[in-house]
C-alpha cells in the first residue's frame, strides 16, 4: 500500500493537486488572451455590450502600425527602458561591489538601500511629485544648492520630463539589480580570488576575469526581470507625470489605458496590447538565448 | 629557487591556536612533506607561507628577504589548492597560461604558448588544451591546477594536498611525476598532506604536526626509525601502531618506560619467545595480510606473511622482534633504546 492513499493512485493525487492551479490560470490568463486575440479583430466597444460585434479582420492593426503617435510612445518606452536598465545596471553593480566588503554596519546599509523597492509604485509617483516640485520640492532645492539653475520643473518642462521619470524609475529598483549582483558577487568562491592573488593578477585582471563573469548571468537576469517590467510601466509614471506634458512620458502602456478605458475602443486597444506583447515576448526571447550563452560559457 | 625560514609563527583564529610557534627551515631545492591530521595547522601554516594568512606573531623569510608582511604576489610563490581552483569559464589553455600574463611578468605570446605546450605535456594534458575547465574530470582539473602552479618558475611551490581528491591509481602516478619534476626543477617544495605513503615516497624531509606545533623533523627513513614522540610513531605507522604495556611480552625496558609501542610488522607468530594469544580476525589485502590477535586481553594488529595459513580463531605464539620495540615514558617521549647496529 505504498503507492496508494485510499484508493488513490499517485497520479490521480498529482491531478488533484495542480487542477485548481490550472483553471486559475486558465480563467485568468489564457482565457483573456484568447479572448483579447479575438477582440482585437472587432470593432466591440466595452461601454456599449449590447452593440452588435462585428469583424473587421485586420483593421485594427494596419491603423495602430500606421500610426505616427504610437510608433513614438514605442520609441519614448524604448528610451525609457534603455536608460533605467542602464542607470540601475551601473549603480546596481557598484552598490553591489561597495556592499560586498563587509564594513562595519554594512547589514544597515543593505537594508536602508532596499527601501525604496518595498514602497508601492503609485506612492512613489506621488511622493517624487512633491520633490520634484519646483517651489517646495527638495530636488530642485539640492539641485540649485550644487549648481545654480534658476527655476526649473522636471515634471513639467518637455526636456526634462523623459530624464524626471527615469530618475525616479531608478531610484526606486536600483535596489533590486544591487540585491541579485550582491547575490553572485556572494556565489563567487574565495579561492579563485586567492588563485588569483598567488597568480598575481592586477585588481583590474581580477575584476573582469573573475568577479564579473561569475556575476553576468545573475546581472542579465535582473536586467531581463526589469525591462520586462520597465516595458509595461503603468503606475508610477501615471502618478507622477500622467503622460504629460504634452505626450512627453506617454509610455506605451498609458497609451493603452487611455485607448481601452478612455476612448472605450476595446478593438483597437485588443489590437495594441497583442501587439506590445508579442515586442515583449519577441524581445525576451532573443534575451533568454543570450543568457544561455553566457551561462554556457 | 630559493628557501625558507619560518621564524617562531604563530597564528590564531578566535580562541583557537592554528599554528603554535612553529620553527622550520627549508633549504633551497629541499622537498619538504608536512605531516599531520586534519586541524592540526599544515594548511594554514601553508597559507601563511603563501601570505593568504598572516600571522600574529613570529617571521617569515624567503630567500632572504622577510615577507612577513608581504602580499602573496609579493613573494613569487606558486599554491596547488586542495580544491581545483580553476577559473572555470577558461579553457585549460587560458588557465595554465593565466599567471604567465601577470603584469609582473613580460612574456611575449610564442613565449607563453611554448611554456604552456611544456607543462602541458609534462602532465599529459595537451589533448585537452582546449576544453573549458568545468568539462573536465577530477584528475584533469587537479592536474591543470598543479599545471598552472609550475608554469611560472616561482621561488617556492607551496602544494596543499593536491592529490587528495583523486583516485588510487592516478594518485600513484602523480605522485611519481610530482618527485620527477621536482627533482628535474630543482624546486624548493612545501607539501602538505595526512598520507603517510605521500609523505614517505616523495619527501626530502617529513615534519609531523600537532595541534600547530612541529613535533619533528627529519627524513623519511629517520623519521620511521627513530620517532621522537609516540604521536610520530603513530602517524607513520599502518596499520596503527601497537601500544602496550612494558610487562606484555615480558620486553626488557629502560628506566622510565610507561608505554611500549611495536610496529605491526615486527609482530612474530609462531616463534617459540612469544606468549600465547588467539587470532580474532585475518584481513587478506593482497599483497599483505593484517592479523588482528587478542593477547591477555590487549588487542594486536600484525602485518604476517600472506603466504601464512593463519586463520581465525587460531591460537598462535605472538612475539616481538628482536630491537624492534620502542620505548616511550610518561608523556609520549621516546627512551633511547640501545639497538643493534643502531
Amino acid at each position: 500500500m505504498v503507492r496508494r492513499v485510499r484508493g488513490l493512485s499517485d497520479r490521480a493525487i498529482a491531478w488533484i493537486f495542480v487542477t485548481p492551479t490550472i483553471l486559475l490560470l486558465l480563467a485568468i490568463n489564457i482565457y483573456p488572451l484568447v479572448w483579447t486575440v479575438y477582440l482585437s479583430f472587432t470593432n466591440y466597444r466595452a461601454n456599449r455590450p449590447n452593440r452588435e460585434i462585428e469583424w473587421v479582420g485586420t483593421r485594427n492593426y494596419e491603423r495602430i502600425l500606421s500610426d505616427e503617435g504610437v510608433w513614438e510612445n514605442l520609441q519614448r518606452t524604448a528610451h525609457f527602458v534603455t536608460f533605467t536598465m542602464l542607470f540601475q545596471v551601473l549603480l546596481g553593480f557598484g552598490l553591489a561591489l561597495l556592499l560586498h566588503k563587509r564594513f562595519k554596519g554594512h547589514g544597515l546599509w543593505t537594508t536602508l538601500i532596499l527601501l525604496p523597492m518595498m514602497l508601492s509604485p503609485a506612492v512613489v509617483g506621488m511622493y517624487w511629485k512633491y520633490l520634484f516640485d519646483p517651489q517646495i520640492g527638495i530636488f530642485n532645492y539640492l539641485i540649485n544648492g550644487i549648481w545654480d539653475f534658476g527655476t526649473f520643473s522636471m515634471t513639467s518642462e518637455v526636456a526634462l520630463a523623459p530624464w524626471a521619470i527615469i530618475i525616479v524609475d531608478t531610484w526606486m529598483w536600483t535596489p533590486y539589480i544591487m540585491l541579485l549582483c550582491l547575490a553572485g558577487l556572494r556565489s563567487v568562491p574565495d579561492y579563485l580570488y586567492e588563485a588569483a592573488e598567488i597568480d598575481r593578477a592586477s585588481t583590474w585582471r581580477k575584476f573582469w576575469n573573475i568577479t564579473l563573469p561569475m556575476v553576468l548571468p545573475f546581472l542579465m537576469l535582473a536586467v531581463m526581470f526589469r525591462a520586462i517590467e520597465n516595458f509595461k510601466m503603468f503606475d508610477l509614471v501615471f502618478e507622477l507625470t500622467s503622460g504629460g506634458p504634452g505626450n512627453t512620458t506617454r509610455l506605451a502602456s498609458i497609451d493603452l489605458k487611455e485607448l481601452a478605458f478612455d476612448r472605450w475602443q476595446t478593438g483597437r486597444s485588443s489590437a495594441l496590447a497583442i501587439i506590445l506583447f508579442v515586442t515583449v515576448f519577441g524581445a525576451m526571447n532573443v534575451f533568454v538565448k543570450l543568457m544561455n550563452r553566457v551561462k554556457a560559457r | 629557487m630559493a628557501d625558507i625560514r619560518i621564524d617562531r609563527v604563530t597564528k590564531r583564529f578566535g580562541d583557537v591556536t592554528a599554528v603554535n610557534a612553529l620553527d622550520l627551515a627549508i633549504k633551497d631545492g629541499e622537498f619538504v612533506v608536512l605531516l599531520g591530521p586534519t586541524g592540526s595547522g599544515k594548511t594554514t601554516t601553508l597559507r601563511l607561507v603563501a601570505g593568504l594568512e598572516k600571522p600574529d606573531e613570529g617571521r617569515i623569510v624567503i630567500d632572504g628577504t622577510d615577507v612577513t608582511k608581504a602580499q602573496p604576489a609579493e613573494r613569487d610563490v606558486s599554491f596547488v589548492f586542495q580544491q581545483y581552483s580553476l577559473y572555470p569559464h577558461y579553457t585549460v589553455y587560458q588557465n595554465l597560461a593565466f599567471p604567465l600574463k601577470s603584469p609582473l611578468l613580460k612574456w611575449s605570446k610564442p613565449e607563453i604558448d611554448a611554456r604552456v605546450h611544456e607543462v602541458a605535456g609534462m602532465l599529459h594534458i595537451e589533448h585537452k588544451l582546449k576544453n573549458k575547465a568545468t568539462e573536465l574530470s577530477g584528475g584533469e582539473m587537479q592536474r591543470v591546477a598543479i599545471g598552472r602552479a609550475l608554469v611560472r618558475r616561482p621561488a617556492v611551490y607551496l602544494m596543499d594536498e593536491p592529490l587528495s581528491s583523486l583516485d588510487a591509481k592516478l594518485r600513484a602516478e602523480l605522485r611519481v611525476e610530482l618527485k620527477r619534476i621536482s627533482v628535474e626543477l630543482g624546486a624548493t617544495i612545501l607539501y602538505v598532506t595526512h598520507d603517510n605513503v605521500e609523505a614517505m615516497t616523495m619527501a626530502d624531509r617529513i615534519g609531523v604536526l600537532n595541534h600547530g606545533r612541529l613535533e619533528q623533523i627529519a627524513t623519511p627513513r629517520d623519521i620511521y626509525q627513530q620517532p621522537d614522540t609516540i604521536y610520530v610513531a603513530q602517524r607513520l605507522s599502518s596499520p596503527p601502531l601497537n601500544l602496550v604495556d612494558p610487562s606484555l611480552f615480558g620486553i626488557e625496558a629502560p628506566a622510565g618506560t610507561s608505554t611500549v609501542g611495536v610496529r605491526p610488522e615486527d609482530i612474530t607468530i609462531g616463534q617459540p619467545s612469544g606468549v600465547e594469544g588467539s587470532t580474532t580476525l585475518v584481513e587478506r589485502l593482497g599483497a599483505e595480510t593484517v592479523a588482528v590477535l587478542q593477547v591477555n586481553g590487549t588487542q594486536i594488529q600484525a602485518l604476517v606473511d600472506p603466504q601464512a595459513t593463519i586463520g581465525e580463531g587460531e591460537t598462535v605464539r605472538v612475539g616481538v622482534a628482536e630491537n624492534a620495540p620502542m620505548f616511550f615514558d610518561r608523556d609520549g617521549r621516546r627512551i633511547d633504546a640501545p639497538r643493534a647496529g643502531g
